[in-house]
Formats: structure tokens, C-alpha cells, sequence
């Protein structure tokens, strides 16, 4: 008789503990290597098309050699004017569903309507902008509607970014407030959204990702081809950006270089957002110093 | 802003003792007014109906969205005001296979069945995949590798739609055709779906970390005295608790592949007539044949079409119901994680 009951899993669980761990592992590889297989591949097509000539020249429809400069501008206006529009709407939506809403049934149905707007198909976006913004309001292939229907892709992100960093406001701090005689208004605008500014400022720059990669939305909206002067600052002219004319020359191809041009504004953009990554780990970094 | 509350964080003078002693040598009357001023009242009322209309704001935004979908797409099956063409009815839109737009046949079945074999193929390999990769950075993985793969995936979740494309377009279609297919193209539902999968998974596996790691760690803890390895505790008790989550972490995954479209658009090959197609080619095995036929699906015929019709037309209208269809399926959606979601708390 055994003087004590073997205590170890049987052979076979063990050897299957075993595979599924370096399984596993073998998983989380692949997906690292993915990555960087991706950014590998597209900046090793597009380095040879990058110089400031690329850049700089405007872009061409027929002959080979135009470039990106338009599009760069029309990406960043776009994205800052749709930030600009969609940041006091999410803003003030997300502090009343963290302020004000409660815990109650109205609550639960903006945080659905929420969802709902995050999670429609930004195809489904384009449709209503080109509906409403391009045809009813007459405003055409133009920056305005880009701006405007792009803002309603930013819109939930925002909202819930903004709900978050004020739940996590330590309500001692609320308190505090309050016990010194400050209005509800006071306390969210001298306590709460300074408290929070830093994650909101994170999920700003997300957003403005987002913004800067969406294309569906942008093609039936703020049009295919861009102003023959730069800088164009209005708002009534065509603005094709970066993400929308990398679509279009693939799929157009009037263009004799349409690959190079393709693989050189794909490289720009996982450039760009690199940088935007970077830059919101570094914001990360100096939120978390600052709360410890 | 020299208002009440700073002056009094800065003056030595708001020490507990003092503070009351102070107000009441400012009211005359013996009993101080503490209330705040009729400005500030009326800007906190105010302030609070501003907020209260940015959040009514989304919510008519979604009927919004709905209320004006709909009046193009149902144009297509009513004589509408805005409808100028000949009307369909239900059935020869929602159930025929035949697309014929210049010959009057709307059948957007094709569609219907791209946008969901292609979501289905994609959640086949994103899903597993996904929680497993959840289970390995919630339980396996050392603090670096959990670091490595959250940023990975931030990585991949902001890579733009149309970069994902190119890279289809660029390396992947030729890679599979000289690869495997001896050099016939490659464009159809396999490397559609092969791309959407990993659009998709970055949504699966942080929603999968989240629910594992929300566990309680008894359960881990109690697994293990009783003497199994880790992978069945994984395996037995850890992927079965975390069940209702994990499945809405697939449902969202699906509620994102189903939507994508520039992606898709660009690797699938814009074929109307897969079905036919698949059903004349007999040089391969079938399921080879539906992995490589050129197809389409809803998001990908509306990228591909809407600038070609004119509005009002019955083309047009028809395009607009398929955008409707996608945005119902996108409530639905949505409204199933809530159910799943419910019933994780009850």
C-alpha cells in the first residue's frame, strides 16, 4: 500500500498543460509577428516613393509623379474640425451621464444609444451624411459635410472617454468641494474635469486616430479629389484626405504609378500614427506619475 | 475668478473653528445666507440643461439615423414621395439571388450571404483565437509580455481600414495566389476574411483579458488545490465562468466585422454574381471554390455602387435598404450584448 495518495496530475495532463502553454505562447508570438510583418511590409513598399518631393507636390490625375500635399492638409483639417465639433457635444453628454443621469432608467438608455452610435458601421455614417448633409442641406462633396458626419464617429468615443475619467475622480474630492459652498456647475468645471482633463486628453487623441484613418465615411462625404489651391481653408470645396486617396487611386487606377503612390501614402499614414501612439504612451506615462 | 470657495482654500482663516464664526459675524441678521447667488442658480440650471441636451443630442442621432435610412430604403418598396422609379416588393429584393440592376432585378441575397460568410469565417478564426490570447495575457503571460501584447493590439486596433486593405492588395493576394493557387488570383472570401480576423481581434481579446481577469481569484486558487495544471483550470473552470463575456466580446467582434468596408472592399473582389460563378466553375474542390471566388457584401456593393446611381432611382433606394439592414443588425447587436450582459448579473 502507497503510505500516501500520489498528489500529481496523470502523465497526460501534464503533457497537455505542457503544449497548450507553449501553444499558447506560440499564439501571442504570432500575433507580435503580424504586426510587425505589417508595418514591415508597408513601409519597406512605400520608403522607396517617401522623399520631400512626394510630399510636397500636388497630386496628379492622369500622368505618373503627383504627390500628397493637399491630402495631408485636408487630413489634418478635417480631423481638427471634427474634433472641433464633436468635442463639446461629447463633453457635455458625458458629463451629464457621469454628473447628472443617476443610476436610473434614462441612464441605461443613453448608454445603449451610445453604444449604439460607437458601434454603427461608420459605411452606415456615410450614408446618413450624404442623405442629410450632402443632398438636404445642399452642401455637396464638401469639408463641411466631412466634418460634420465625421463628427459623428468621434461623438461616442468622446462621450464615453469623458464619462470615464470623471466616475474616476475621487469623490472625496467632490465632497470637498461641495462642503465649501461651490455650485454643482462649480464643482464639475474647477474640480472634476481639471481632475480628469489628462484622460480625456488621451481619448482625444484615440479619437483623432480614428479620424484620421476613417475613409468610408469621408468618400461619400467630403468627395474624391481636393482644391487646386493650397492651403484651401474653405469649407465648401471638395477635401480628399490621405486615407480616402489611398482607396481611390487603388481602386480608380486612371493613375500609370497608382501602386507607388499607394504604398507611399500608406506609409505616411502608419508613420502618423505611430507618432499619435507614442505620443498617447507618453501621455499615459505622465498621467500615472501624476495620480501615484 | 476671485469666487467664495478659492478665496476660502487660500486664507489661513477657513481653519474647521474659524470658518462658522466667520460667516456668522458677516450676517447681520443672525442667521447667515448660505444659499448661493441667483448667477450662479441660474448658470447651474442652465449648466444642466446644456448637458442634458448634448446627451438628448445622441439620442436623436440614432433615430436620426434611422428615421432618414429608412425613408430612402422603404422608398424602394412604397410609392414614397421620393421615389421617382418602378416599386419592388419585399420578396424579390430579400429573397432573389438575382442582381441585375440594369435589367430591374434586385435580389440582394448575394450580399446578405457575403456579409455573412465572410463575418462568419472571420469570427471562426478571431474568436478562438481571441479568448485564447485573452486567457494567455490575463493568466500566462509575465508582466513584459502582457505590456508587449497590449500594446500590439493597441497597434492593430488603430491601423486604418484602408492601410489593412493595401496590405491585402499589396502582399497578401499575391503571396496566396503564387503560394497556393498557382498564380489564378486570390481575391474572394478567404483572404477577406483572413484580414477581418485580425481587424476583429484586438475587440475579442481585450473584451477576453477584461473577463478573465474580472474572475474571482478563488476559482483559480480552488481549481488548483484541488490538484489540476493550469490548462484545466483554464480549460474546466476559468473559460466556462468567464462563458457570457467571452460571448460578448464575440458578439462585439461580429458587430465590427459586419460593418467593415474598405477593408473588404479592396481583397474581395467586387463580384455581384459569386453565386452563379461558384456554381459554374467546376476546376476545384467546392470549398475551395467559395474561399476563392471573387464576391461581395452589403458594405462592400454600397462602396462599390452608391456614386454610380442617381438618388431617387430604384437602384439608389435599394442600396439605401441595404444600408438599413446594416444599421438593424448593428441594434441588434448591441441589443443582444445588453441581454448577455443582463444575464451575467443576475
Amino acid at each position: 500500500m502507497a503510505a500516501a495518495l500520489p498528489f500529481r496530475p496523470r502523465r497526460l495532463s501534464r503533457l497537455t498543460n505542457r503544449i497548450m502553454h507553449l501553444a499558447l505562447w506560440g499564439l501571442a508570438l504570432i500575433f507580435v509577428l503580424v504586426l510587425a510583418l505589417f508595418i514591415g511590409s508597408i513601409l519597406k513598399q512605400g520608403w522607396s516613393v517617401l522623399n520631400f518631393g512626394f510630399l510636397s507636390r500636388m497630386p496628379e490625375t492622369l500622368d505618373a509623379g503627383g504627390g500628397i500635399k493637399p491630402e495631408i492638409f485636408n487630413s489634418l483639417y478635417l480631423v481638427a474640425l471634427s474634433l472641433a465639433i464633436a468635442l463639446p457635444i461629447g463633453l457635455g453628454a458625458g458629463i451629464y451621464m457621469a454628473e447628472y443621469a443617476g443610476q436610473g432608467r434614462a441612464l441605461r438608455f443613453l448608454r445603449l444609444c451610445i453604444e449604439t452610435l460607437a458601434a454603427t458601421p461608420s459605411i452606415v455614417l456615410a450614408l446618413f451624411g450624404m442623405i442629410v448633409f450632402v443632398q438636404m442641406m445642399g452642401w455637396s462633396f464638401s469639408i463641411r459635410s466631412g466634418a460634420v458626419t465625421l463628427a459623428l464617429l468621434n461623438i461616442p468615443v468622446i462621450t464615453r472617454v469623458t464619462e470615464m475619467s470623471l466616475m474616476a475622480v475621487p469623490r472625496e474630492l467632490k465632497e470637498a468641494s461641495y462642503g465649501l459652498g461651490a455650485t454643482k456647475l462649480q464643482t464639475i468645471l474647477k474640480v472634476a474635469l481639471p481632475h480628469a482633463a489628462t484622460g480625456i486628453l488621451t481619448g482625444l487623441v484615440l479619437t483623432a486616430g480614428r479620424a484620421f484613418g476613417e475613409s468610408a465615411i469621408l468618400v461619400f462625404t467630403a468627395g474624391t479629389n481636393t482644391s487646386q489651391t493650397f492651403p484651401d481653408f474653405r469649407l465648401t470645396v471638395p477635401g480628399e484626405t490621405l486615407s480616402v486617396h489611398l482607396w481611390y487611386v487603388t481602386s480608380d487606377g486612371t493613375l500609370p504609378d497608382a501602386r507607388e503612390i499607394a504604398a507611399g501614402t500608406a506609409a505616411v499614414m502608419i508613420v502618423v500614427l505611430l507618432a499619435l501612439n507614442l505620443s498617447v504612451r507618453v501621455l499615459d506615462r505622465f498621467i500615472r506619475r501624476k495620480t501615484r | 475668478m476671485p469666487e467664495a470657495p478659492d478665496i476660502l482654500l487660500d486664507t489661513p482663516a477657513c481653519a474647521p473653528g474659524n470658518m462658522p464664526q466667520d460667516l456668522l459675524l458677516e450676517a447681520p441678521g443672525g442667521t447667515p445666507d448660505l444659499r448661493h447667488s441667483r448667477a450662479q442658480r441660474l448658470a447651474d440650471r442652465w449648466a444642466h440643461l446644456v448637458f442634458l441636451a448634448c446627451g438628448l443630442l445622441v439620442v436623436a442621432l440614432i433615430g436620426g439615423i434611422l428615421y432618414f435610412l429608412a425613408a430612402r430604403g422603404v422608398g424602394a418598396f412604397l410609392p414614397l414621395a421620393g421615389n421617382t422609379d418602378k416599386v419592388l416588393t419585399l420578396r424579390e429584393v430579400f429573397l432573389s439571388a438575382d442582381w441585375d440592376p440594369n435589367a430591374g432585378r434586385f435580389g440582394i441575397l448575394p450580399f446578405i450571404a457575403g456579409s455573412l460568410s465572410v463575418t462568419g469565417l472571420a469570427l471562426l478564426i478571431a474568436a478562438p483565437t481571441g479568448i485564447l490570447t485573452g486567457v494567455f495575457i490575463a493568466k500566462l503571460a509575465p508582466a513584459w509580455m502582457k505590456t508587449l501584447m497590449r500594446q500590439v493590439m493597441d497597434l492593430l486596433v488603430g491601423i486604418p481600414s484602408v492601410v489593412y486593405g493595401i496590405f491585402g492588395l499589396m502582399v497578401v493576394l499575391p503571396w496566396v495566389s503564387g503560394k497556393w493557387l498557382s498564380d489564378s488570383p486570390a481575391a474572394g472570401f478567404a483572404v477577406s476574411a483572413a484580414i477581418l480576423s485580425v481587424m476583429i481581434v484586438p475587440t475579442i481579446v481585450s473584451l477576453a483579458t477584461d473577463a478573465f481577469e474580472s474572475l474571482p481569484l478563488s476559482l483559480d486558487e480552488g481549481s488548483q488545490a484541488l490538484g489540476s495544471t493550469r490548462w484545466q483550470a483554464i480549460w474546466h473552470v476559468l473559460i466556462p465562468a468567464a462563458r457570457p463575456r467571452l460571448l460578448t466580446a464575440t458578439v462585439l467582434g461580429l458587430g465590427r466585422a459586419i460593418g467593415e468596408a474598405m477593408a473588404i472592399q479592396m481583397v474581395i473582389g467586387n463580384n455581384p454574381q459569386w453565386i452563379a460563378l461558384m456554381r459554374q466553375s467546376t476546376d476545384q474542390t467546392p470549398m475551395l471554390r467559395f474561399l476563392f471566388t471573387p464576391a461581395a457584401t452589403l458594405t462592400t456593393e454600397l462602396v462599390q455602387e452608391l456614386p454610380n446611381t442617381a438618388a431617387g432611382s430604384t437602384w439608389n433606394n435599394v442600396l439605401f435598404a441595404m444600408g438599413l439592414l446594416l444599421y438593424l443588425m448593428t441594434m441588434l447587436i448591441i441589443l443582444a450584448t445588453r441581454r448577455l450582459g443582463q444575464r451575467r448579473n443576475a
